[in-house]
């Protein structure tokens, strides 16, 4: 039980914890009426895996190997992209914010309706097929007589939902500035393992060569099937026999993302003269 | 919900792209012959803590189910490995107690079959042969183990 529980963990960990920031966020903006469009995106997301779940273990067809890994390299590429293009929209809003003035943030950040919905659905359904075909095992176990693993699985999920509405409730208070920098942050970090992930998924269906030559191998010290090994990989990805390939990839993305992210969002406004100046912040001050 | 509809579309093209990349085990394979050798031949695979049991050591080329269940109490995972040591299909998170599915398109030749216990190392491996029965095998990469026919 306590194994499905930790697997159950690790698939719903990461999209908790990105649903729970983009919560957050929507919440310090005062854009609370996109709420909606952000959990009719979850909703989708998880409806649509459950469904397409049930009718490869339930139907007639399994789903081949490459198919399975192109369409999960595919969604996490596709990710990547949407939640860096979340990072530099964020880098743009902590650059705006002079301290906690809330108001100002109105005309400065624009988001759409169809932005909160495509990021909220893409972070749960990059996995969510993955978490659907090990569900309905699970269903299928309780179908045998042992509801053990499905159990253990729920509550997996349950925990990692109640992570993400921590980092929510946590964040909520946070001064705004500070909110978007180390939020922010820890996206990039999110992201960079998503796209080492996909390099890997790639690797497996040998669309990228390199799957045999590891950059290191600490499965020893972090064995994947620990409560540390499944929080790390929950979290950012982190897959204890990193390849050449995703380590590279991996440096790549983190570096400069990174770079250009704390060079805009943690940029320290020197006091009285915003970086740009703006009729409401002529008014303000 | 027409804008949850259009969202959706994401997803959708996935799903197209899934239809269009022809994985379905037993559908999606137009260039099958149909009658004897079309139908997806299902082996069974025990993984425990220190065997890997395969109901058989030897199937017919084509469409090949691996249905794995795990006996062990820790979680494993399954991999059907081409003589080179490349994978061609895998299955991971199969947690103490469940049974999952791997299916893949092999041609004939020799392969490795592995159950992983606790997800990491060489695992318990054991030889799997494939023989050619005939049936043309559609493949989505420059294939090592099919003789492109």
């Amino acid at each position: 039980m306590l194994a499905n529980f930790l697997i159950g963990l690790r698939e719903g960990l990461e999209a908790a914890l990105v649903v729970g920031i983009l919560v957050a966020y929507l919440a310090r903006l005062n854009r609370r009426e996109l709420l909606p469009a952000l959990w009719s995106g979850v909703a989708v997301a998880v409806g649509v895996s459950l469904a397409f779940g049930a009718l490869l273990t339930f139907g007639p067809s399994g789903l081949g190997f490459e198919a399975q890994e192109a369409l999960g390299g595919t969604l996490s590429i596709l990710t990547v992209g949407l939640v860096t293009w979340m990072i530099f929209w964020m880098a743009r809003t902590a650059r705006h914010l002079k301290g906690d003035l809330q108001h100002e943030l109105d005309g400065a950040v624009a988001v759409g309706r169809r932005a909160v919905l495509v990021v909220a659905l893409m972070a749960v359904g990059r996995e969510g097929l993955e978490t659907a075909l090990f569900l309905w095992s699970g269903a299928q176990a309780t179908g045998r007589g042992s509801a053990a693993p499905l159990v253990g699985a729920a509550l997996g999920l349950a925990v990692a939902v109640g992570l993400g509405w921590a980092l929510y409730k946590g964040s909520i208070h946070l001064d705004l500035r500070k909110f978007f920098g180390w939020t922010g942050m820890f996206l990039v970090l999110i992201a960079a393992g998503v796209l080492a992930y996909g390099v890997h998924d790639l690797q497996e269906a040998g669309v990228l060569p390199g799957l045999g030559s590891l950059a290191f191998d600490v499965s020893r010290a972090v064995p994947p099937t620990s409560w540390y090994g499944t929080l790390l990989k929950g979290v950012f990805s982190f897959s204890p026999e990193t390849t050449w390939l995703q380590a590279v990839v991996w440096v790549l993305y983190v570096v400069p993302v990174m770079t250009f992210f704390v060079r805009i969002a943690w940029a320290r406004p020197r006091a009285g003269a915003p970086a740009r100046p703006q009729p409401t912040a002529v008014t303000a001050a | 919900m027409p804008s949850a509809a259009r969202a959706a579309l994401p997803l959708g093209v996935g799903l197209v792209l899934l239809a269009a990349v022809g994985g379905c085990a037993s559908h999606a394979s137009p260039g099958a012959a149909p009658g004897a050798g079309a139908t997806t031949r299902t082996i069974t695979v025990t993984s425990s803590a220190d065997a890997c049991r395969l109901s058989a050591t030897t199937a017919p080329s084509g469409s090949l189910t691996f249905s794995v269940s795990n006996a062990g109490g820790d979680v494993t995972e399954f991999y059907l490995l081409r003589a080179d040591g490349t994978v061609v299909g895998e299955v991971e998170d199969i947690g103490p107690g469940l049974s999952r599915d791997l299916v893949v398109q092999a041609g004939p030749g020799s392969y490795t079959a592995a159950c992983k216990p606790g997800m990491t190392g060489e695992g318990v491996r054991q030889p799997f042969t494939v023989t050619d029965s005939g049936t043309p095998v559609p493949s989505l990469q420059s294939s090592t183990e099919t003789d492109a026919s």
